[in-house]
């Protein structure tokens, strides 16, 4: 046993990167097909959009913690394809961001008037310029404020990857309460680091709410 | 050749049928006002020339071609035939100018270079030109619809339809809509309209089209048509819209 040191304090915002690289990863992958699923739910092709509100329901029903199990042991197991346990945290992230993001941005397309629709196509716009241009622009304001307090859901969940032993800043926690014996100072500077990072993008979330009420 | 035509079109929507059968020419240069009561069918005809519905039964030609959903150059028909909603339909996140000159940079219409100035052009045509960096919002229901106008202007089509564009606006605000208009309909441009504005209707229009139940009902000069009405329905709707 040593006490809490500085090398501890170092080791927790050394294992910060990972939580960021998680996040990171999450959105890279995930945001280009939560843009799929929400196009996909909106589409005029019933078959396409019951497939993606499956697909959504399906994760959205699965608990994160299940979806990580699911792809880092149970693959394996019953498909016998063994992936690097970053490969699987990141399709299992992409996939939680996808599903949640999808139906966020998805509510954002809904939101903008059908008729908004109508005046580009009767300006004589294609169906893509119509969605580029005067759709996407304004569903995508409407979204920004949930899809902000929705990131901070995964910088959160990103701690789960700590069951599948990555050292990310819940990871370090333990490690370091385990070293020192100090677990009550130890995972209250977790928090305290969750915190610091979750708190700014909750505020900039309630600024974007007050600033973009939709009515522009 | 007629600049419209429209032959024995039917459109029913799930049980109701809208139009049974309705017929009707427009030349080129003419300023044609269809009135009716709430249900005759006027904005559901006036859709179907923009093919932004599609008749179940019968055709309508514009310059001759075949109006559809599904005609392969519909997107450069929709540019030859303008329509003004009674809700503007401005785009909210875009300013005035780019409003106007969205569709006509897309569609290749004109170049950046061109852009502003033809938006100056047009906005000046409908009384604007000083709303050019304005936000939509900012303006008034009556200052909306006239950049809808302008909008439709921008795309320089060769007929313009107009459903009920003064119908959500407060009546102070109806006047200067209609002015812009009757300016557009002396300067020669081929107007089909869906309106409630009897006194426009009655001082603009070349002919007026009476619809009911889905029918043209009656038609003709609006002197004659006001004056004389042949049928009992166009003789009511008159003595109400009074």
């Amino acid at each position: 046993m040593r006490s809490f040191s500085l090398i501890d304090f170092v080791s927790l915002f050394a294992a910060l990167r990972w939580t960021v690289a998680l996040v990171v990863l999450a959105l890279a992958f995930g945001a280009p097909l939560a843009l799929a699923f929400a196009t996909g739910r909106i589409s005029r092709f019933a078959g396409l959009r019951w497939t993606m509100a499956a697909c959504i329901q399906i994760v959205q029903s699965v608990p994160l913690l299940g979806l990580l199990f699911f792809f880092y042991f149970g693959m394996p197991m019953f498909l016998g394809i063994q992936v690097p346990a970053l490969v699987a945290v990141t399709v299992a992230y992409t996939l939680y961001t996808a599903a949640f993001l999808g139906e966020i941005w998805r509510g954002g397309l809904e939101a903008v008037k059908q008729a908004q629709w109508e005046a580009g196509s009767c300006l004589g716009l294609s169906a893509w310029q119509q969605f580029r241009h005067i759709i996407a622009p304004q569903a995508l304001r409407l979204s920004l404020p949930p899809t902000v307090g929705f990131l901070v859901q995964l910088i959160k969940g990103t701690s789960l990857a700590s069951i599948l032993g990555f050292v990310e800043l819940a990871r370090a926690g333990q490690v370091v309460s385990a070293a020192t014996f100090q677990p009550l100072l130890t995972y209250a500077l977790v928090a305290a680091i969750y915190f610091a990072l979750c708190l700014p993008l909750t505020l900039w979330s309630r600024s974007l709410e007050a600033r973009l009420d939709g009515s522009r | 050749m007629a600049l419209v035509e429209i032959r024995d079109v039917h459109k029913t929507f799930g049980k109701v049928e809208v139009l049974k059968g309705v017929s009707l020419d427009v030349e080129e240069g003419e300023i044609v006002t269809i009135i009716g009561r709430s249900g005759s069918g006027k904005s559901t005809l006036l859709r179907c020339i923009n093919a932004l519905e599609t008749v179940d039964s019968g055709e309508i030609r514009v310059e001759g071609e075949r109006v559809h959903a599904r005609m392969p150059d519909l997107k450069a028909f929709r540019q030859r035939v303008g329509i003004v909603f009674q809700a503007f339909n401005l785009f909210p996140h875009l300013k005035v100018e780019r409003n106007i000159t969205l569709a006509p940079l897309l569609t290749g219409r004109i170049d950046k270079a061109r852009a502003r100035a033809l938006a100056e052009d047009v906005l000046t045509r409908v009384g604007l030109a000083d709303k050019i960096d304005a936000w939509p919002e900012q303006l008034s229901g009556g200052q909306q619809q006239r950049v809808a106008i302008a909008r439709c202007l921008a795309m320089a089509p060769h007929l313009m339809l107009f459903d009920e564009v003064t119908s959500a606006l407060d009546p102070e605000l109806v006047g200067e809509v209609l002015k812009v208009m009757e300016a557009m309909a002396k300067q020669g441009m081929t107007m089909i309209l869906v309106t409630h504005e009897m006194g426009f209707a009655r001082n603009v229009a070349d002919r007026i089209v009476f619809m009911h139940q889905g029918r043209v009902w009656e038609q003709g000069p609006p002197a004659k048509l006001f004056a004389n009405p042949e049928t009992p329905e166009l003789a009511s709707f008159i003595a109400s819209a009074k």
